[in-house]
């Protein structure tokens, strides 16, 4: 479809580069006076803004393979700090001579998920992938056999945060998908009020808050003797979490199935779990798939705040990274570094979001 | 058998089977509190709630010293928690918006920009953010002695931003008055200006006079010879007396939360913007109306009606996050029950006390948006 702008533009003289070029400024920059201001505030801004950072990331920097010594007389960023604490950055404390296993670890959790991107699975072989990557990430983690053991205090970085997120969102949506629907149980009054003050509390009190009642009162309720590290209990604390804002999510997907939906299902004598995962939930997956991405990503992007409660994940190290006397004045080279892992892995799952909505629209229409 | 297959009755057993699955859990979990707190020797209570705090925060709205009792440097986490929010909510809505319009556009630079500015705030943490924000002040910015100074009036240092106060006097008691007066009066006149427009079609000018009056009428003290009092930080020593100051913390925690949270409210506007029928724009041009009055009289109040509901969860998200401030150690809510919990160990009795704050600000916000949502909805005739 040609909209009335482009048709505009292809009954003008196109050959003539200069002309084109003028009418095309004339049209994106310049349109009317409030456009005109627009464009010159947001240039005036860019041009201030734009070549310092410029000259901070690359003319004034440090190159990744020069002399960390060179970093002292330049004004630019240091990249020689990245390729000194990229490693810690990403394994932290971690026994260096062992930190091969956690890089193995790492890349297993990461290849789960690239694998499950790709490939359309079915539930068996979601479920044996899954206990192949578990099973991997935590024998290479704690080296339980014939490895040298490694205590839970000492997982640090890129390991910490994949279990963190990837686990806690993993766990957390099933449990947000029977909240969900319990809250809808009219005929089941006390399921209904449970589900619905769980999820309306846990979503009425800050992720911080969820995390200390982790650390501090999970401990407390547990029998006396039962040690829960810090990390799993952090894990379940998340995992709660998220379940509330999946279950959200998931009802407004269940609030756009019609009411005839479940009925046919009964007349076609289905069982209600039947139902519910032939009829009602591939429904509810299309309608609310724009929100579950949202929500996994801002609960991917959120495991972060567990470095303040000494958890030390990505963000954590990078912090200790620039702790180092020698290295303290660097502290934005390593956030730069922990920020494009982020930016590029939230890009792909909101990428893969965006090409499960275009398929799952496609399917209906044919 | 028979009254298994009555669904009524089946819901009641499965109904009282779970509420015997959650009590004993319940009481399992009453068990091990009561077993781990008797090892611990701690007694439940809130009575340490009016026992001496004993330390310090680095901002408060409120008289507050180290000798005052824990409720008392809870109210202080909460003022400043509710601060925090006020400015956060005032900076994301503006950035929001410029942002989401600038999206919405033609204007290529500023499309452009606007995705950039949208996508960096949704793949990067916020607390990525403020971390990186806080390092980059910090370093950045000049030590207290050398600080910059802009008309001798403000000053921005590493360590907070002075500004010059305006005492309460006679002479801002006048102009408080008069703008008072003014607003009542620009009230009527809009009345009027709007009962012109429906009998004649033309509009007088309201909006710029209106405008003109509220910045002129400040000056009419000094015309009758009143003068205001201005207090002004003063370099002393180590640090500035006088006037006013945002500490560092607190400015790199209303920047971070306005820019994150301005990026998706920016994406909000763009789908509201876009939600409008494009036949309302071009009949809005067909009327050559002027571009800024398209924008403010159909596009605005049509995409308000799908901006503002989504709005108030994301301002609800704004509230909760102020408590990240802990990362940085700005002394809100959450950051003062920390250091509380850590100095009682009491964490069941602070997180209580802490949960209830939350979810009542959360009820409280929620019943706000449902009257506002309801007084922006359309009124059918």
């Amino acid at each position: 479809m040609i909209s009335s702008a482009d048709k505009q533009n292809t009954d003008l003289p196109t050959d003539n580069i200069v002309i084109t070029a003028i009418i095309w400024t004339k049209k994106n920059l310049f349109n009317s006076v409030f456009d005109t201001i627009v464009t010159v505030v947001i240039a005036f801004f860019l041009f201030k803004t734009v070549p310092p950072l410029l000259s901070w990331f690359f003319f004034d920097a440090s190159g990744l393979f020069s002399d960390p010594e060179t970093c002292k007389n330049s004004t630019g960023a240091c990249w020689p700090f990245i390729r000194e604490k990229s490693r810690f950055i990403l394994f932290g404390t971690f026994p260096y001579e062992e930190q091969w296993r956690a890089a193995i670890a790492s890349i297993a959790v990461i290849s789960m998920v690239v694998i499950m991107m790709l490939k359309k699975l079915t539930f068996k072989q979601f479920m044996i992938l899954w206990f192949i990557g578990t099973v991997t990430f935590l024998w290479f983690m704690t080296g339980y056999g014939f490895l040298t053991p490694v205590d839970t205090i000492r997982w640090n970085g890129l390991p910490v945060f994949l279990l963190l997120s990837i686990f806690s969102l993993l766990a957390s949506f099933p449990l947000g998908v029977l909240l969900a629907l319990a809250r809808f149980q009219d005929n089941y009054p006390l399921l209904k009020n449970m589900a619905t003050i769980y999820i309306e509390i846990i979503r009425g009190i800050p992720l911080l808050m969820v995390l200390f009642m982790g650390l501090f009162i999970l401990p407390i309720v547990l029998p006396p003797g039962m040690n829960l590290e810090p990390l799993f209990a952090t894990l379940i604390a998340l995992t709660l979490f998220n379940a509330a804002y999946f279950a959200e999510d998931v009802r407004g997907g269940l609030q756009t199935v019609t009411k005839g939906q479940y009925e046919a299902a009964e007349a076609l004598g289905l069982s209600y779990w039947q139902g519910v995962r032939l009829i009602l939930l591939p429904q509810v997956f299309k309608n609310a798939l724009p929100a579950i991405f949202n929500t996994l990503i801002g609960g991917y992007k959120d495991t972060s705040l567990v470095a303040i409660l000494g958890i030390h994940d990505m963000l954590s190290t990078a912090k200790m990274s620039y702790g180092d006397p020698l290295w303290q004045s660097y502290g934005l080279e390593a956030y730069v570094f922990v920020g494009s892992w982020y930016f590029l892995s939230c890009f792909a799952i909101s990428a893969y979001g965006r090409k499960l909505e275009n398929k799952m629209l496609y399917e209906t229409k044919s | 058998m028979n009254w298994l297959y009555s669904s009524a009755k089946r819901a009641i057993l499965i109904q009282l089977g779970f509420a015997i699955i959650l009590l004993s859990i319940s009481f399992i979990f009453f068990l091990n509190t009561k077993a781990n707190l008797a090892n611990e020797g701690i007694f439940l209570g809130f009575g340490f709630l009016s026992g001496e705090a004993g330390f310090d925060v680095n901002e408060s709205l409120i008289q507050y010293s180290a000798s005052d009792s824990y409720a008392r440097v809870l109210l202080v986490g909460l003022l400043n928690t509710l601060e925090l929010a006020f400015f956060c909510i005032i900076g994301s809505t503006t950035i929001g918006v410029c942002m989401g319009i600038l999206r919405a556009g033609n204007n290529f630079l500023g499309k452009n920009l606007s995705l950039v500015y949208i996508e960096c705030m949704r793949n990067l943490p916020k607390l990525l953010i403020l971390l990186a924000i806080f390092i980059a002040l910090v370093n950045k910015l000049p030590h207290v002695k050398q600080a910059w100074s802009f008309l001798d009036l403000f000053f921005v240092s590493n360590r907070a931003i002075y500004y010059s106060v305006i005492n309460w006097s006679s002479a801002t008691q006048i102009t408080l008055a008069g703008w008072l007066l003014w607003a009542v009066l620009c009230f009527f006149y809009k009345k009027r200006v709007n009962r012109i427009q429906d009998l004649t079609g033309f509009r007088k000018p309201f909006f710029i006079p209106a405008i003109l009056g509220f910045i002129l009428i400040p000056l009419i003290p000094t015309i009758f010879g009143i003068n205001y009092e201005v207090s002004i930080p003063m370099l002393k020593g180590f640090d500035y007396r006088g006037g006013g100051r945002f500490s560092i913390q607190f400015v790199t925690l209303a920047l971070t939360l306005s820019i994150y949270h301005g990026g998706q409210i920016a994406e909000l506007v763009r789908g509201g913007i876009q939600s409008v029928p494009k036949g309302q724009i071009e009949a809005a041009k067909a009327l050559n109306l002027p571009e800024s009055t398209i924008m403010m009289k159909i596009t605005m109040p049509q995409a308000m009606r799908m901006i503002v509901p989504p709005l108030g969860n994301q301002y609800l998200n704004l509230i909760k996050n102020t408590s990240i401030a802990l990362a940085i150690g700005y002394s809100d809510l959450v950051s003062v029950m920390s250091t509380s919990i850590n100095q009682t160990f009491r964490p069941i009795e602070l997180m209580a006390v802490v949960m209830t704050i939350y979810l009542a600000i959360s009820l409280i916000t929620t019943a706000l948006l449902n009257w506002f949502n309801r007084s922006t909805r359309i009124i059918e005739r």
